[in-house]
């Protein structure tokens, strides 16, 4: 199976189902989705579960979801390394994405408005340094037969210029 | 090779051998990459490309202003400075990408998380075929001169190059720190 294989799937709009996703199931997956290229193997993140049926304030802010990642990142003071940074984790992110489809979870990768908020950040207990790059949606997909995909048949459109 | 084991496989690659890289390939895994991340709109992102040995040395040179410019620079011997210039030269193609910053931090954002995403596809998509590469984003580089010559526009964001060619050898990977180290469960709001 080649990775381009994935795209028709990664275009269908998700559905989850109900059910919980299992922790252990996330784990085995993140633990390879560290293998994200990260520019001085800094590691510059951490994970916050959050259950679906106990989410808190993200019950008002995200979209209903089985289950919360936040992707928690370190923010350097160095505003070049802290973009080096939140670059890593969203390969991070990326590889978790592709492994979590190919095991029929759906990853929706959001970022909103809210995350940028200090109160907000300090209900999931981030420290000063530290700043919330991305919150996924996980759930099971579930199988919509109705949906057919018209933009994974597209061509992208590229912009490429020479130098 | 399954995508567990590509994900675990890929290495950055900072020695590659002088086998020629297509650009028809290039622009096919870009493509490939960007339909893996349906969020990413093509107006998000735009790349601009090195693959001939003059261009690669038109790259190197706004690369290195920084140092040649300065004072310190001047103190460099012409030798080490070539040494320099030949490291990245001889490297077959260069990808700079930039992500459209929009009209506030929001959109920024998410086009650079976007793009990100779809590099990180981009370099395992090369990976499959044989491709190293090494994403560069060190600061020395990233001054006026190298924005000017590269032709960044006012409202785009440097997100960095990825130098790649084909390799003999990847080197060993660095063990990474286990997820559940870097894991909490949020039990809820106690107050
Ligand atoms: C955003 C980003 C920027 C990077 N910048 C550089 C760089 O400027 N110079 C460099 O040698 N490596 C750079 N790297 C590569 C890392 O050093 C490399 O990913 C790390 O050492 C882990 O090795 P691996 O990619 O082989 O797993 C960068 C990686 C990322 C994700």
């Amino acid at each position: 199976m080649k990775l381009s294989d994935l795209a028709e799937g990664l275009n269908k709009p998700i559905h989850f189902e109900e059910r919980p996703v299992s922790k252990e199931l996330m784990l085995e997956l993140l633990n390879i989705a560290v293998w994200a290229p990260n520019d001085g193997l800094r590691e510059p993140w951490r994970f916050i579960y959050v259950d679906g049926q106990n989410s808190g304030i993200l019950n008002r802010l995200q979209e209903p979801a089985p289950a919360y990642l936040l992707i928690v990142m370190q923010a350097e003071h160095d505003s070049h390394k802290q973009e080096e940074d939140f670059a890593a984790v969203s390969c991070l992110i990326q590889n978790f994405r592709l492994l979590a489809h190919e095991r029929s979870l759906g990853v929706r990768w959001t970022l909103n408005e809210w995350t940028y908020d200090r109160k907000h950040a300090e209900a999931f207990m981030l420290q000063d340094d530290e700043r919330i790059a991305a919150v996924l949606e996980v759930g099971h997909i579930a199988v919509h037969a109705d949906v057919t995909s018209e933009k994974a048949l597209q061509e992208p459109q590229l912009r490429f210029e020479l130098l | 090779m399954n995508l567990s084991e590509l994900i675990m496989a890929r290495r950055s690659i900072r020695k590659c051998n002088a086998l020629p890289v297509e650009q028809e390939l290039v622009i096919e895994l870009l493509r490939d990459a960007a339909r893996l991340q349906p969020a990413l709109d093509a107006g998000a992102w735009r790349v601009v490309y090195a693959g001939t040995p003059e261009s690669s040395k038109q790259l190197v040179d706004y690369m290195l202003a920084q140092i040649t410019q300065s004072k310190l620079g001047k103190l460099i011997p012409g030798k080490l400075l070539d040494v320099m210039k030949r490291r990245f030269t001889e490297i077959p193609a260069h990808v700079i990408v930039l992500s459209a910053q929009g009209t506030d931090r929001l959109t920024s954002d998410r086009n650079f998380a976007a793009v990100c995403g779809m590099m990180q596809s981009f370099q395992l998509l090369g990976w499959e075929r044989g491709l190293g590469m090494i994403w560069d984003t060190e600061s020395i580089i990233q001054n006026e001169s190298f924005f000017k010559g590269i032709g960044i526009r006012e409202d785009e964001r440097f997100v960095g190059i990825l130098h790649l060619g084909y390799f003999d050898k990847a080197p060993r990977g660095r063990k990474r720190t286990p997820a559940e180290r870097k894991w909490t469960i949020w039990e809820g709001s106690t107050i």
